[in-house]
């Protein structure tokens, strides 16, 4: 895994955006877009669904994070995404705890299942 | 050749088996990431108490930022992709511009007027305090887009503010392991769709 490394992209509430600030993974200068976005009760689904496919664009992004309720806005963005990088990881947020039967990757995962696979 | 049926029945029983028990552990990360990002936010709401609502939001984030970790990813032969975090370590005082706190030294009170005479002035000395009368131009510290981002918050910032940064360092960290396990539960559970399929379609 040689080079400069991916970033790591947030789409998140401004508590989870700030945490994960907090953590190092921003980016920010006037050359390049930001790899986050603070969603507030003002912020269109049109303005998350367009950053979140600008990110999956960028070859500069390793992981997508996302607050799992802003996930359900675009969740048909997010279905539409096949390729293993980036990866997109949902999560909770402070109002919205995470749900396992909501996750996308978990619902491909589990969902082709059935009881012909098990004989 | 290809496999029996009973070779073929036991290599999808192991897939199988190695499917659970990456979903178990997805599931173990999974439950780990969540309760840390809720324990950052807890120490976060914390500092906020003590700093005030406003000292801890969007408000204070840097005008420029660099990533301090960023992601490295793999892609092995079976298009299960790895994610590996590193994270830079900050630069050292040495190699950090200092930033000034206070007055320079050349903005004092008292200010020496050149009188009539004219010193002799060391040309290896390019600087004088005696000759010049002018206030040295005060310099505003440039933002460092490296800096800790704790600092945004002020120098002196309370200890729950250092542990929510704690708990989403860690949160980093793990969430490299968890989109690796996501890759490898979707590849493994191609795998398996795609050996049941062919043993549905092969005669026999």
């Amino acid at each position: 895994m040689a080079g400069r490394g991916k970033l790591i992209a947030v789409i998140g509430d401004e508590d989870t955006c700030t945490g994960f600030l907090l953590g190092g993974i921003g980016e920010l200068n006037k050359n390049r877009s930001p790899n986050f976005l603070v969603v507030e009760k003002e912020t269109s689904i049109a303005e998350i669904e367009e950053t979140f496919k600008s990110f999956l664009i960028r070859n500069d992004i390793g992981i997508i994070l996302i607050n799992q309720f802003i996930a359900e806005m675009i969740r048909h963005a997010i279905d539409q995404h096949m390729e293993s990088i980036p990866a997109v990881l949902e999560i909770p947020s402070k109002e919205h705890p995470y749900d396992a039967s909501k996750d996308s990757i978990l619902r491909r995962a589990k969902g082709m299942f059935s009881a012909e696979d098990f004989r | 050749m290809g496999l029996s049926e009973k070779e073929e029945c036991v290599l999808l029983d192991q897939k199988l088996l190695v499917f659970m028990d990456q979903l178990e552990l997805l599931e173990e990360k999974r439950e780990r990431l969540n309760s840390l990002i809720e324990q950052g936010w807890f120490s976060m709401s914390k500092a906020r108490y003590s700093m005030g609502n406003k000292q801890v939001s969007a408000l204070q984030y840097g005008s420029e930022m660099e990533p301090l970790v960023r992601v490295h990813t793999r892609t092995l032969e079976s298009g299960e992709a790895e994610f590996q975090t590193k994270r830079r370590t900050l630069k050292s005082p040495e190699e950090r511009q200092v930033e000034d706190i206070g007055p320079k030294d050349k903005e004092g009170v008292r200010r020496r007027v050149k009188t009539q005479e004219v010193p002799e002035i060391d040309q290896s000395d390019n600087k004088h305090p005696w000759t010049e009368t002018e206030p040295a131009p005060s310099s505003k510290p440039e933002p460092n887009p490296q800096q800790d981002p704790l600092k945004w918050f002020g120098i002196l910032v309370p200890q729950t503010l250092k542990q929510a940064q704690a708990s989403f360092k860690q949160v980093v960290e793990l969430s490299a392991e968890v989109a690796t396990l996501q890759s490898a539960v979707l590849t493994t559970r191609q795998q398996l769709w795609t050996r049941q399929t062919r043993r549905t379609d092969e005669p026999g």
